[in-house]
């Protein structure tokens, strides 16, 4: 379960203009089991308020919490834990490490988790078997096409089975039938009781989703949604 | 370490001619300070004597005769505990005296009583035997003197027109004995009567009666246990006529302070030599870190803490430090052994890679390493993952 209340942030411009308001008090819910999808044009602010809502940046002003734990309190520390604890991140742009194996790439997610071990390196064979790359595990990224390196990077975050999975642009580097693949994994992840949200600047992202935003002046306006199950 | 090695190949190559700076300057400094001391621990450890007047001879007391009168003046000071003449002869009279320490000399000492000094009873020989009393027309040489010469246990060496054969080679001590050819005192009389064209006109004149036992250029004087070595000196001085009497403290002042300079400038160097190695060591470290800003944003993105990226970086650095330093030293060794066995032809040697160097050189290098390492994790990890992510693409 992911909630997200009243973010805000802003960037400082150069020359003294005013700052620029990227989220401008934006909530999102997104329960357990379902598929969010926010769409928006380039620099909406679309990367920003997955990066807020993943940790990996700090909000100036709102509050998240993952799982059930107000995790913007948190220090430091704390912060990079729950980041390993409840949430997965897929980029646009892969983010694997090109000094690491495929295999040794998606077993980073159970090193930090504390849990490396031969469970975890079954599991990793297994997300990569059932992604077709098992046979690439012993390549390098710089080695692996695209497609190959997002299935790579997919298995990464769905490693330790994170409550939250957050998907930026996923497919904005793929041709259509990867980009299909990552999206479907997408979804059966909502199917099997992640919150999911994925960020998109094409409408065709939106398909399947439980409910579909836009970012649009700082704010997040309800695109439609889509009530079936529980609710939030 | 094969990963760490293809991984950071440029890094430990870094690392490795910054610590091979150091360690082959430092080998230089520490060649110099070995002599340095070594010649403080000689002068420190007896008291030298040499006659006054005449100006013959010369040598490491470059004084004048010490007639055998005199050592047994000496020897009746109270507080000695024993005299040993000795004649020292340069083996070149012609090259220049500047450095007597550096200079190749004919030893001769009295071999029928003990060397009166506390720090070199004995010198330790490397091949062979020493000296012993009632030796004639055999010699020990010095390590430097050995390889410049071509000699070993068993070659005969030529001194003025005498035959000797080599029975003893000396540890290199990296000081003066280094270049002694050490003979009994009888024989070393007659090279300085052969030599010293002077003294062998005043004997035949018989203007001065001067028998065998007087012509000593000086002698080690020790002291009793408990006596302290000035005051002895002082007193040799006041009780005795007609000597030169060195002070150990003032000649050991004398000493460091006429190769202060030298101590200046290789400390200088050998501080230079730590700051551009240490510098370029740090920044190799550091610019390693801050050039994988994108996969610490990542990592930081999967969850780890800044503990668990600082112990990663400072893991890695120990590695990369200390192969690099490892292949740095044996660069520094190779290039010092070539170096030397140019320098050896002349008797020289150029480097020492001592222990406490080389110890502290890789110290040195895997402390400034983890600092830098440290401090590159704590400037990454003060950036958000999104923003080590974003400037790191
Ligand atoms: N670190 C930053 N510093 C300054 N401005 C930023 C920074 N990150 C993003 N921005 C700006 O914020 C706006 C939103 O960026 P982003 O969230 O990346 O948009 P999107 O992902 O929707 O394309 C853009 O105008 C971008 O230039
Ligand atoms: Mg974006």
């Amino acid at each position: 379960m992911l909630e997200a209340r009243g973010l805000v942030k802003a960037y400082a411009t150069p020359r003294g203009k005013p700052p620029l308001r990227v989220l401008d008090g934006v909530d999102l819910c997104v329960a357990g089991g379902r598929l969010a999808v926010v769409l928006g044009a380039s620099g909406s602010g679309k990367s920003t308020l997955l990066n807020v809502v993943g940790l990996l940046e700090d909000a100036d002003a709102g509050e998240v919490t993952l799982g059930g734990e107000r995790v913007s309190a948190l220090g430091r520390s704390a912060r990079s834990r729950a980041r390993g604890r409840y949430v997965g991140f897929v980029f646009q742009s892969f983010l694997l490490l090109p000094s690491l194996t495929a295999l040794d790439n998606v077993l980073l997610a159970a090193r930090y988790a504390g849990r490396a071990g031969a469970d975890a390196r079954r599991r990793a064979r297994d997300l990569l078997a059932q992604f077709g790359v098992l046979e690439r595990q012993a390549h390098y990224p710089p080695q692996l096409s695209g497609g190959e390196q997002q299935r790579v990077a997919f298995c990464r975050a769905v490693l330790n089975d994170p409550p939250v999975l957050l998907a930026d642009e996923p497919t904005g580097n793929l041709d259509d039938a990867n980009g299909r693949v990552i999206l479907d994994a997408l979804r059966a992840r909502a199917r099997a009781g992640a919150a999911v949200v994925v960020v998109s600047h094409r409408a065709d992202a939106a398909g399947g989703a439980d409910a579909v935003y836009r970012m649009r002046d700082g704010r997040l306006e309800s695109e439609r949604a889509v009530h079936q199950g529980g609710t939030r | 370490m094969g990963r760490i090695t293809r991984r950071y190949g440029f890094t430990i190559a870094g690392i490795a001619i910054g610590v091979a700076g150091i360690v082959a300057l430092g080998a230089m400094g520490e060649r110099i300070v070995r002599f340095i001391e070594g010649g403080d621990r000689f002068v420190l450890g007896q008291i030298s004597v040499a006659g006054k007047g005449m100006g013959m001879g010369a040598g490491f007391t470059a004084g004048g005769m010490l007639p055998a009168s005199a050592i047994r003046a000496i020897a009746a000071v109270p507080g000695v505990s024993g005299v040993q003449a000795q004649v020292m002869l340069p083996l070149n009279p012609s090259t220049s005296q500047f450095m007597t320490l550096t200079q190749e000399l004919i030893l001769g000492v009295d071999l029928s009583v003990p060397s009166p000094n506390r720090q070199f009873p004995t010198l330790p020989i490397r091949e062979g035997r020493q000296l012993r009393a009632g030796d004639r027309g055999v010699a020990v040489v010095g390590a430097s003197f050995a390889t410049s010469h071509g000699l070993r246990v068993g070659s005969a060496l030529t001194l003025e027109g005498e035959a000797y054969r080599v029975v003893g080679v000396l540890e290199r001590t990296l000081t003066a004995p280094d270049r002694f050819v050490m003979v009994a005192i009888e024989d070393a009389r007659r090279q300085w009567v052969a030599k010293d064209r002077m003294l062998r006109t005043i004997i035949a004149s018989g203007a001065a009666a001067v028998n065998a036992a007087d012509l000593n250029t000086g002698a080690a004087v020790g002291w009793r246990d408990g006596e302290d070595p000035d005051a002895v000196a002082r007193r040799i001085t006041e009780r005795v006529e007609g000597v030169n009497v060195q002070i150990p403290s003032e000649l050991s002042a004398l000493l460091r302070s006429s190769t202060a300079f030298f101590s200046a400038l290789l400390g200088g160097i050998g501080a230079l030599a730590f700051v551009i190695g240490g510098l370029s060591l740090a920044n190799t470290i550091a610019a390693a870190v801050f050039e994988r800003l994108r996969d610490f944003g990542v990592k930081r993105a999967l969850g780890a803490t800044d503990w668990q990226l600082g112990r990663e970086v400072l893991a890695e650095a120990l590695a990369v430090t200390l192969s690099g330093g490892a292949v740095g030293v044996a660069l520094a060794i190779l290039l010092g052994a070539s170096v030397d066995r140019w320098a050896a032809r002349s008797g020289q040697q150029l480097f020492l890679f001592s222990g406490r160097l080389l110890g502290g050189a890789l110290v040195f290098s895997v402390l400034l390493g983890a600092a830098a390492a440290a401090y590159a994790t704590l400037r990454v990890v003060r950036l958000s993952p999104a923003e080590a992510i974003r400037r790191g693409a």
